[in-house]
This record gives structure tokens, C-alpha cells and sequence, in this order.
């Protein structure tokens, strides 16, 4: 076991290492939203201090590949700060060179001078939450812009030097047809973002939406206009020139987000923050997803972490095919052997072949994918092989 | 004698019976207050859920009347369910007395009638008790006057408490002392002892809880077993006080337990009389009976490891429970499990749930079924409860099921939904008469397989809840008995065939199909579910192909989370049943077990 250890460790020495610093705040929560954060503004300094002292915690030798400040909704803390923090992770750790380092942002939470503060200060890609470019679908979202504000928040994005810009949609929302989620493709693709992220909408437990769905009050588009707008989205997003590189991501070549890339590759990452989750040398620990008692923890010296879990080497392999399986270049079955001394082929065998022949999976120079179909039906797959 | 008691306590469902148990039980100071958890008597837990006593327990209770005298009262528990209405009885002529337990509020119902008779049959003393008079929607003048002018009982002894708060509860004490009779018998008599409950202990072997009528039992003596001849050595004798208190001897008038070294319960039969060996009685106690299995079911573990653990499960209820019997049974779609035979449907899900509770084995049971008598043209004649083992057609000469004499009282409002219901399931001579103001008695002669397959469920909802019904067996008829089939895309599930009549075997199954559509998850092709009579289908649904399953956000912070998901969705599948390509779940199967949604 610990040899083991060690030998993922060397190897991982020469894989990315993400750091992803979460910023608990929000101006409010919408609808569907699970993620865990705080709404309103709200006094930011007791947190500022208790992140930097988490994150003076960590130490490693391995150079970041990537950073990325999310939430939550960043960009409700002032610019300097924003510039501040990621000063100290850049002096803290060492950075390489090439760093990607992302920002998420919500409309009309940036202007011009923030953004220009924001792409001086080194973020050199902009995570935009845009979700929808109808009014009446943000209004049902809850989100907390028009969207006018989301485009015009993009062209200042770009005006203030962001080359990299990822703009967030959604589809599948309550009272969303193909003609206004087509609508909202053509406007995103207009604002000429490099990298698009297109969730289907997911009902999560706990959230409002829930709530209305079990109440009736939550009248969702069916399997067959979902699929359709799904086909759109593809379709549209390959006519402007980019390719679906992950289940729910569209990137212009080489605009490719690294830091999540990194997590689908199921390899190492810090997280700083409430909620956030590391995951090093094969051992993942998640920190108290409670604003208040994070920092009374860390002033304290108390340890942060709520959840351990270091997977048998069997299980973590397992998991790493289902990461990898969520990118359409799958999985290099030769790399996966030299992880973790495990041959997937004969490891799956019976199930292998079967959901290669039911046209689910592929086996095709020597990586392991999901078939378009198999994107589709990812769950029941991904069931079988984990 | 003269200061023994022994009396049940009869009731309607939810009226109170096992409240007013525990508080006269608490009176009696048999158990200290810490000891004391409501609802004593049913320590089961699922009689907990459901309100209703299974197994009886009885208590003996030391009490001091106010005439300064020691008396002693034995509460003999009866069970509440149909399908023990022979247990009920038996119970009952154990005692020289009741208390027809009626709550203020809701007034005389039709259990409570039902329970009335059975008692008068036994020439029980009756004292009528309205419970919860304080409730705030209680009449107990209204129930009063029912009780005696609707149930012709005497207004002196009725009596009024809670047994919520434990008001008038004394008094009921009293009134038992005062109004009813102590037993009658002779202890320098023949030993005759009514068997009227036993159970087992794994220690002791069955402890066979009896009443004395005439003649003495001490440890030491031999005694025999009247229905069969078989012998015993009495081990131990005593008396119930929620505990086994061991005693020197047993007299006439008495009630308490036997330990006598015996191995199962299958000897120790509610209704028999023991007798000693050495000084027998001539004729044994009346109405004893031999209880019969009346409805057939296979129970499968879902799991096929479980197969030693079921058979072991069974076994150790059936030494409780001589009343369930089973034997070995295969099936192509669930493999090996057990042909298991029951007193009636009630009796088939307490067994089943004890099975998944007190065991913790998931199983799965196949449709109910009667015991047909089935003659073949070559003049063989054979008894089939199970449809594998349904003949060839062509080669049947006449089919006979059994039929049961209904007795079903309801308020005379629901008088024209009864009927019908009575002529829909194959209802024969119909006749009623009106035993009280608003309410009829209606017998009718109805198929047993119609009675375990929806009619109690719909009785019941066309009544409100206020219906209740009782059954005896009466003898077989001839049949147009068809198997039906399903078949899941053109595989036929054995375990899902069933015995029915050519009149019901559409609608069942459709039933059967539509169940099945909304149990049986999507899967990635279509699923045709087809009912079938010998090759002709006769209902279809469909399950549509899943087109789309796929989690749209998966990041660092959800990576454990979503793969425990995906983990559960695996065991899940696991789980499964599969027939063809198909993966049926365990709630599918159970889902055409059932006869309503």
C-alpha cells in the first residue's frame, strides 16, 4: 500500500498540479444552485485571513499548472483583493510559467478598471456565468442579471485583455424551447468566447428547484427537447469552430481548460477554502463547507478537513476510468497501465465487450472513449465500470 | 376458583385494546414503571405499526378488590385479524368472559360485532367498556345507547374510561370481579387442558400456553396430546406474569403455561385438549380443528448466496408459527427458494416482513395462489397451488377451486357498492339481514381466489374502512381456470405466472403489464411486456428505450460524490433480476404481488 503510494507520487510528479481557491459568496442563491456559499455582502476579511493561513499549510515542491479562483461568485470581493490573493499564491508556491489562472465571474459584478485590475494582476482567463441570453430565463433562474449585462460584461472582459474567455450556458431550463436556446448559442457565439460550458440543467437535491419539482411547480422540457437542444448546442458550437473536448465543454483548439482537464484526469490538486476539496498523492480530503467554522477552525489551528478518503488502488483505478471517460479522447489504456499495473481490458473483460458491442464505448488506438452514444448514456455506463 | 377471572378484551381495529392491556396490566402492578413501555402486549414490531396483535400473549394479574379479597385475573390476548379468527375463537373459550372495548367517539363498528358474536358463541359474559371519553368528539351517551339498544347489552355494566389517562380504569378491575363469573370445573376431575396458543422458546422448546377446565397438571406427569396420542413428560408449569413464573401445579379454572420437552409446535395445536396419561378424560374439549393453509406463495432470496439463510429463517418461524409450512421450489428467473403455504394474505406479509426485518434477507414472492383440484382426463387427480406445475390443457377434464362462505358486515349506506363488489368477484347466494339499526350482515359464497387477490383491499375502500369481514372454508366448484403468462421481450418470467380465472385473466394481465412499465427501469433498448394465455397474448405495454443519463457537471469538488452515486446505481443493478437482456428490480416483482396502488 504505501509502496504503492509512493510510486503514484513519483509518477505524479511529472502530472499538473491545480490549486482552486474557493470564494464562499454570493449576491444571492439561485434556484439550482448546490454549490455551498453565503448570499448577500458580507464582511470578507475573516475569511481573507483564514485562507491565506490554510493555504500557507500546503507546501509542495511540484510547480502549479493551473489556478483557479471560483465559488460562489469571486468577483464579490474587490478586485485588490482578488489581485492580493493570488499574489500569495504565486509567492507561496511555486507557479510555472504557462500557469493557466482562471477567474469565475458573474455579470454586472465587474466593470471595466476591476477587470483591467483582474488581467494585470495575472488572471489570464475569464470564467463567465452567463447561463442564459433571455431575460425571462435568468428572471426563473434567479440570477441576479439581464442578459444585456452578460454580454456587455464580456465585451469588457475583452476590452480589458482576457483572451481566454469561457462563457457558462444552460439548457433544459423550465419554459426554454429550442428557438430561445438557439437564440442564446448564436448571441454567446457573437461574443466570440474561446471555450463554452453547456450544462443540461440538473435538479440537485436540497435546492429550490428541487423543492418546485416536488411540488409540480417545476415544468422542465421533456427527454426529447432536451436531446434536441443538446444536438443543437453540438451542432452550432462545431459550426463556429469548436470541438466538444468533455461531456459538457466546447473549446477553440488549445483553449482547452487545463485546470479541469486535471481533474478529470483524476490527478492531483489543492483546494483552499470552505468546502473546497484536495486531492494529493492519492489521498482527497474536503474542508468544512461552513464559512464561520472554517475560519474559527484555522484560527484556531484545528484541522479544516470533514471528509478523508484514500481509495484502494483497484477503486481509485476505477475512478479514474469514469473521470477520464467524461473526455472524448477517453483514455490512453497504455498510461492507465503504468499508473496503476492494471490492464483495463482484462480487468473488464465480459462488460468491456459488451458495451463495446451494444455501441457505447470504443476501443481504438489503444484509448478507451465513450461513443456519441455513450455520451449520451454516460450514467448506466459509467455504473458498469466503476 | 371463585376469585379466578379469565377474560379477553375484544375490540374493534384502533379502539384501544392493547391501551387498556397496558394500563390494567400497570394497575396490577405486574411490571414497575420503569419496565413499562406502551403497548406491552404487542411486542412485535410490526404489530406495533400496524395496531393489530399476531401472536397473543397472555398475563396473569394479581388484583385486591374492595371487598378486601385477593382475586386473580387472567387477560387472555387474542389476535385481530381474519385470517385468525380460529386463534380468536380458540382464545376466547379459554375465558368465561369479555370487555367489548367501544371508542366513544366512533361508536359500535362492524369488528365490533363480529368480535361480539365469536364471544356470545363461547357463552362468554359480556361487559361493554367505551374507551376515550376524552376525546373531544366522544359521545358516550350515543354509544351507549347503541350497545344496548343496537347490541341488546345490559346498561348496568357498562362501562366508561380512557385508557389514554387511565380514567375509570379501576373500575373495569372492579366490574370484572363483580360481573363476571368465576370458572367452573372440578380439580379432583380427568385432566382436560385447552391448548390455546403455544410458542417456542429455543431453550425450553414450545411453551404451550393452556387453560385447566377440570383436573390438575403438575411437572412430572405425562400427558398426551389428544388429537394425535403423542406423549410427553411435563417439564415445568406457571403462570404468564409478562415473564414465565414457574408454579407446582395447574387447577381447573387456571390459565397458564406447560413446558413439556416438545421439539416443534406442530404437536401443540390451538384447540386440543391434553389429557394425562395415567387418568385420561373420555372425550376431548369441542371445536378443535386442523388450521389449513389456504394461499401459496414462493419466496425467493434475491440474492442467491441467501438461499441457506432463507431456508433457516423459515424454519426457526415456523417454530413459532406451525401454521406456515414450506417446501423447496426453483424458478428459471429467481432460482432456488421456497413454496411457502399460509393462513391467509396477512398471514403471507407478516411472514414476509419478519423475513426481511428480524433476518435482514431481501426476498422476492411470486403472485398468491389457492389450492386447485384439478382432474385430468385420465381420471388422475391432482392438487396444484402452484402455476409451474399446471397441466397441459388439452389433458384437463375439470378444474375446481375452492370457495369460502363471506361473512362481511358494513353500515347499511354501502349496501349497493357491496353488492356489486359481491356479483364482480363471483359472488354466489347472496343473502343479509339486518343485525342492528344501520347495519347489515351480508353472506355470500365467494371464491377464495377472488378473496386473496383484491377483495379485503376493496372491501375496505369502498367502505370507508368501516367493513370487515370473516371466512370459512366451504368446498370446491368447478372452475375455467387459465395460467397466465408474462413475458418480458419474449422471455417468459416463470415467477410471474399465475392461476386465474378466463374472466380475469385480461384484466390481470394488463394489471400485471402496467405494474410492471412503471417498475422496471428504463434501459437502453425498448422493453415490449406482453400477458399471455398459452401462446396468445392478451395485454402488451411498453417501456420506452432511455435515451439520455449522463451527469452534466463533474469537478474536483464532486468527484467522491458522484462516484458513490454511480456505485449505489451498480449495486443497485446488482440486485436485479435478469430475464433475457432485462433487468427486472425486486420492486417489480412485488409490484404484481399487489393488488392495489
Amino acid at each position: 500500500m504505501k509502496d504503492c503510494a509512493v510510486r503514484r507520487a513519483a509518477l505524479n510528479r511529472m502530472n499538473d498540479l491545480g490549486l482552486y481557491l474557493h470564494v464562499p459568496f454570493c449576491l444571492r442563491k439561485c434556484g439550482y444552485c448546490s454549490f455551498y456559499s453565503e448570499a448577500g455582502r458580507r464582511d470578507s476579511s475573516r475569511w481573507l485571513a483564514a485562507v491565506i493561513r490554510q493555504l500557507r499549510q500546503f507546501f509542495s515542491p511540484r510547480p502549479l499548472t493551473s489556478i483557479f479562483f471560483g465559488g460562489g461568485t469571486p468577483t464579490m470581493l474587490p478586485p485588490e483583493v482578488l489581485r492580493d490573493l493570488l499574489a500569495e499564491c504565486r509567492q507561496h508556491f511555486f507557479c510555472a510559467e504557462e500557469a493557466e489562472i482562471s477567474l469565475e465571474a458573474n455579470p454586472a459584478t465587474v466593470d471595466l478598471s476591476a477587470l483591467q485590475t483582474l488581467r494585470q494582476a495575472g488572471f489570464n482567463r475569464l470564467s463567465l456565468g452567463v447561463q442564459s441570453l433571455h431575460d425571462t430565463e435568468l428572471r426563473r433562474l434567479g440570477r441576479p442579471h439581464t442578459a444585456a449585462e452578460a454580454a456587455q460584461t464580456a465585451k469588457l472582459a475583452q476590452q480589458a485583455g482576457f483572451a481566454n474567455l469561457n462563457i457558462d450556458l444552460m439548457c433544459g431550463l423550465p419554459d426554454q424551447t429550442l428557438q430561445s436556446w438557439s437564440e442564446t448559442l448564436t448571441q454567446a457565439l457573437a461574443l466570440r468566447p474561446q471555450h463554452l460550458s453547456i450544462y443540461e440543467l440538473t435538479v440537485e437535491e436540497g435546492t429550490p428547484f428541487a423543492q418546485q419539482q416536488k411540488e409540480g411547480k417545476l415544468l422542465l422540457p421533456d427527454e426529447d427537447a432536451a436531446l434536441r437542444m443538446l444536438e443543437t448546442a453540438r451542432q452550432m458550437t462545431e459550426e463556429a469552430g469548436f470541438h466538444r473536448y468533455e461531456i459538457s465543454n466546447y473549446a477553440l483548439p488549445g483553449c482547452e481548460c487545463r485546470h479541469n482537464i486535471n481533474y478529470w484526469r483524476n490527478s492531483d490538486y489543492i483546494g483552499i477554502g470552505p468546502g473546497a476539496v484536495s486531492c494529493l498523492n492519492g489521498m482527497r480530503k474536503s474542508a468544512v463547507a461552513d464559512a464561520v467554522e472554517f475560519c474559527s477552525r484555522i484560527e484556531n489551528g484545528q484541522e479544516v478537513w470533514e471528509h478523508e478518503e484514500c481509495l484502494e488502488p483497484e477503486a481509485a483505478f476505477r475512478e479514474t476510468v469514469i473521470m477520464g471517460l467524461r473526455m472524448t479522447e477517453g483514455l490512453a489504456l497504455d498510461e492507465l497501465r503504468r499508473r496503476f499495473s492494471i490492464d483495463a481490458a482484462a480487468y473488464y473483460g465480459e462488460t468491456l465487450a459488451r458495451l463495446t458491442k451494444q455501441g457505447l464505448l470504443e476501443l481504438a488506438d489503444g484509448r478507451l472513449r465513450l461513443t456519441a452514444q455513450g455520451l449520451l448514456l454516460a450514467n448506466p455506463v459509467m455504473a458498469e465500470l466503476v | 376458583m371463585k376469585n379466578i377471572r379469565n377474560f379477553s378484551v375484544i375490540a374493534h381495529i384502533d379502539h384501544g385494546k392493547s391501551t387498556l392491556s397496558d394500563r390494567l396490566i400497570q394497575l396490577c402492578g405486574v411490571v414497575t414503571a420503569r419496565e413499562f413501555h406502551d403497548q406491552l402486549l404487542d411486542n412485535m414490531d410490526i404489530e406495533r405499526e400496524r395496531g393489530i396483535t399476531i401472536k397473543s400473549q397472555t398475563v396473569r394479574l394479581p388484583y385486591k378488590a374492595k371487598d378486601g379479597q385477593m382475586y386473580v385475573l387472567n387477560l387472555v390476548d387474542t389476535p385481530g385479524h381474519v385470517d385468525f379468527s380460529y386463534e380468536v375463537s380458540r382464545a376466547l373459550s379459554a375465558c368465561e368472559g369479555a370487555l367489548l372495548l367501544v371508542d366513544a367517539a366512533q361508536g359500535v363498528e362492524a369488528q365490533t360485532l363480529a368480535n361480539l358474536y365469536l364471544a356470545m358463541e363461547n357463552d362468554l359474559e359480556i361487559i361493554p367498556v367505551i374507551n376515550k371519553i376524552d376525546l373531544p368528539a366522544a359521545e358516550p351517551e350515543k354509544t351507549a345507547n347503541e350497545i344496548t339498544q343496537d347490541l341488546g347489552l345490559s346498561a348496568e355494566t357498562i362501562q366508561k374510561c380512557s385508557a389514554k389517562t387511565g380514567l375509570g380504569v379501576e373500575d373495569i378491575l372492579e366490574a370484572i370481579v363483580t360481573h363476571l363469573p368465576p370458572p367452573q370445573g372440578d380439580p379432583e376431575g380427568q385432566l382436560q387442558a385447552l391448548i390455546f396458543d403455544a410458542k417456542y422458546d429455543p431453550y425450553r422448546g414450545t411453551v404451550i400456553s393452556v387453560r385447566i377446565v377440570n383436573g390438575t397438571l403438575r411437572p412430572g406427569d405425562t400427558i398426551v396430546f389428544m388429537h394425535n396420542g403423542s406423549e410427553y413428560k411435563v417439564e415445568e408449569v406457571g403462570w404468564f406474569q409478562i415473564t414465565r413464573n414457574q408454579k407446582d401445579i395447574l387447577s381447573a379454572g387456571e390459565v397458564g403455561y406447560v413446558i413439556a420437552g416438545i421439539k416443534t409446535l406442530s404437536d401443540a395445536k390451538p384447540g386440543d385438549t391434553i389429557t394425562r396419561k395415567d387418568d385420561p378424560c373420555t372425550t376431548a374439549l369441542p371445536g378443535f380443528k386442523e388450521v389449513q393453509q389456504v394461499v401459496f406463495s414462493s419466496i425467493y432470496p434475491i440474492s442467491a448466496d441467501d438461499y441457506e439463510e432463507l431456508a433457516a429463517a423459515l424454519e426457526k418461524l415456523q417454530l413459532n408459527d406451525a401454521s406456515l409450512t414450506f417446501q423447496k421450489d426453483s424458478s428459471a428467473a429467481l432460482g432456488f427458494g421456497f413454496r411457502c403455504g399460509f393462513l391467509g394474505l396477512l398471514h403471507l406479509e407478516v411472514i414476509q416482513e419478519r423475513i426481511e426485518r428480524e433476518f435482514d434477507i431481501s426476498i422476492i414472492l411470486t403472485v398468491p395462489s389457492v389450492r386447485y383440484r384439478i382432474t385430468l382426463q385420465s381420471g388422475v387427480v391432482q392438487m396444484i397451488d402452484n402455476p409451474s406445475y399446471f397441466p397441459d390443457p388439452s389433458t384437463i377434464e375439470q378444474v375446481e377451486e375452492p370457495f369460502i362462505k363471506a361473512n362481511i358486515l358494513i353500515p347499511e349506506r354501502y349496501m349497493g357498492g357491496l353488492m356489486n363488489l359481491c356479483v364482480e368477484k363471483r359472488g354466489e347466494n347472496i343473502t343479509y339481514n339486518y343485525p342492528t339499526t344501520g347495519r347489515i350482515e351480508l353472506h355470500c359464497e365467494l371464491p377464495l381466489a377472488e378473496v386473496i387477490y383484491d377483495f379485503y383491499d376493496k372491501l375496505k375502500s369502498l367502505t370507508q374502512g368501516y367493513g370487515s369481514f370473516d371466512y370459512q372454508l366451504l368446498d370446491y366448484r368447478i372452475s375455467d381456470l387459465v395460467k397466465l403468462d408474462i413475458l418480458v421481450n419474449s422471455e417468459r418470467v416463470d415467477a410471474l405466472s399465475q392461476l386465474t380465472h378466463r374472466v380475469r385473466a385480461r384484466e390481470r394481465g394488463l394489471a400485471a403489464c402496467e405494474r410492471l412499465q412503471e417498475e422496471i427501469p428504463r434501459q437502453m433498448f425498448k422493453i415490449a411486456i406482453q400477458a399471455s394465455i398459452g401462446g396468445s397474448v392478451v395485454a402488451r405495454t411498453n417501456i420506452s428505450a432511455l435515451r439520455k443519463d449522463v451527469t452534466a457537471k463533474c469537478y474536483g469538488g464532486d468527484i467522491s460524490r458522484k462516484r458513490k452515486l454511480l456505485e449505489k446505481q451498480k449495486a443497485g443493478k446488482k440486485r436485479m433480476k435478469t430475464v433475457g437482456n432485462v433487468d427486472i428490480p425486486q420492486s417489480a416483482f412485488l409490484s404484481v404481488l399487489k393488488s392495489e396502488h
